[in-house]
């Protein structure tokens, strides 16, 4: 069974919801920044964050154009490919705007994961819990272990 | 911001790397993937022109390891230097944990590194973060090009360095300096994440 994987909580309902109804292969939940929220059926994280990266862009280069043609925002793209279409949707909640980026295959539809993703929209927007107050996240002490990691990483 | 999952204990940062056209971003995220191992980094994005200058950004994701038990990870961003793509610079800033920016040495380009340097706080105060709380290092590529052509990290520092942050000297093509920067700006980033801020 492919996974779903949250970095927030609140976010995973909505998004087993809409995986089950759309017919959805992949699935991201992401910051305009590109920062992922909440993922399905990636295997590998770094993937995710290019995916998420890529998507960003592309919502974010079209929101650019869109406002130089003097109009609200672009609601929502669909690419189709002869394998695979890739949606992409912004919607807005409490907590600030977020994006999604859908792959689905010939089990699905355009059509389809447009109807589901406004579900998922509404049904995040009902989940968002109020904002917590930021708090210390690492040991005061962490450098030594990043020294450690940057050298293990450069295989120094 | 960076994004913390304490249930699964992961970090992820954005760090944007800034400068003016040609000062050798792109070349610092190369030499990075190129001695990264497979597994600790994933696919480099570069969405560049047919000439290999950077159009939109160029991305590469890193595992940098366990830090205070967190699997901490980072998003590398460069953005295209030349003037003209300002709107695409914006964007990829957005939400950035930490700034490099990579200034070319060269004395023929200093103005471009002030204009870049200029672009960049107006970018960050449009985007209404103040820019003398962001993790930010200035590094000074192309130092072992010929003396007669560059300016020293002295003189750069005199002319770009306003905030006295961590500068480094490197030649981004060998790797000399590369590490160094990328190592300053995580703990710069990390450090943030040690601290309780106010809301």
């Amino acid at each position: 069974m492919t996974e779903t994987r949250v970095v927030e909580a609140w976010t995973l309902e909505p998004l087993e919801r809409f995986v089950a109804e759309s017919g959805a292969r992949l699935t991201l939940l992401m910051t305009p920044a590109g920062q992922v929220l909440a993922q399905h059926g990636f295997t590998r994280a770094v993937d995710v964050m290019s995916a998420a990266a890529l998507g960003a862009a592309i919502v974010a280069s079209t929101g650019e154009i869109a406002r130089m043609l003097d109009q609200t925002e672009f609601a929502a793209l669909n690419h189709q490919g002869v394998q695979h279409g890739i949606f992409l949707g912004a919607f807005d909640t409490p907590r600030g705007g977020l994006l999604a980026l859908v792959v689905y295959g010939p089990d699905s539809s355009a059509g389809l994961v447009q109807l589901f993703f406004e579900e998922l929209a509404q049904g995040l927007v009902a989940a968002v819990p109020a904002q917590e107050e930021p708090k210390a996240v690492l040991a005061a002490n962490f450098e030594e272990e990043l020294n450690r990691s940057l050298a293990s990483l450069f295989g120094r | 911001m960076s994004l913390v999952n304490f249930t699964t204990r992961e970090i992820t940062c954005k760090i944007v790397y800034y400068g003016p056209g040609r000062s050798g971003k792109t070349t610092n995220l190369q030499y990075i993937y190129g001695r990264v191992p497979d597994k600790r980094r994933g696919r480099m994005v570069s969405l560049a022109t047919q000439t290999d200058r950077t159009l939109f950004f160029d991305f590469l994701p890193l595992e940098l390891g366990s830090i205070s038990g967190f699997t901490t990870r980072f998003q590398l961003y460069t953005v295209p230097g030349q003037v003209y793509y300002n709107a695409t610079r914006k964007l990829v800033l957005q939400g950035a944990d930490g700034v490099v920016f990579v200034a070319d040495s060269q004395a023929r380009q200093l103005d471009e590194n002030i204009e870049s340097m200029q672009n960049l706080q107006a970018n960050l105060i449009e985007q209404g973060v103040d820019a003398r709380a962001v993790p930010f290092v200035l590094q000074y590529n192309k130092q072992d090009l010929p003396s007669d052509l560059i300016l020293s990290p002295d003189e750069l520092n005199e002319a770009l360095n306003f905030w006295d942050v961590p500068s480094f000297s490197a030649a981004a093509l060998e790797g000399t300096g590369v590490f160094e920067t990328l190592k300053a700006a995580s703990e710069q980033v990390l450090r943030k994440l040690s601290q309780a801020e106010p809301a």
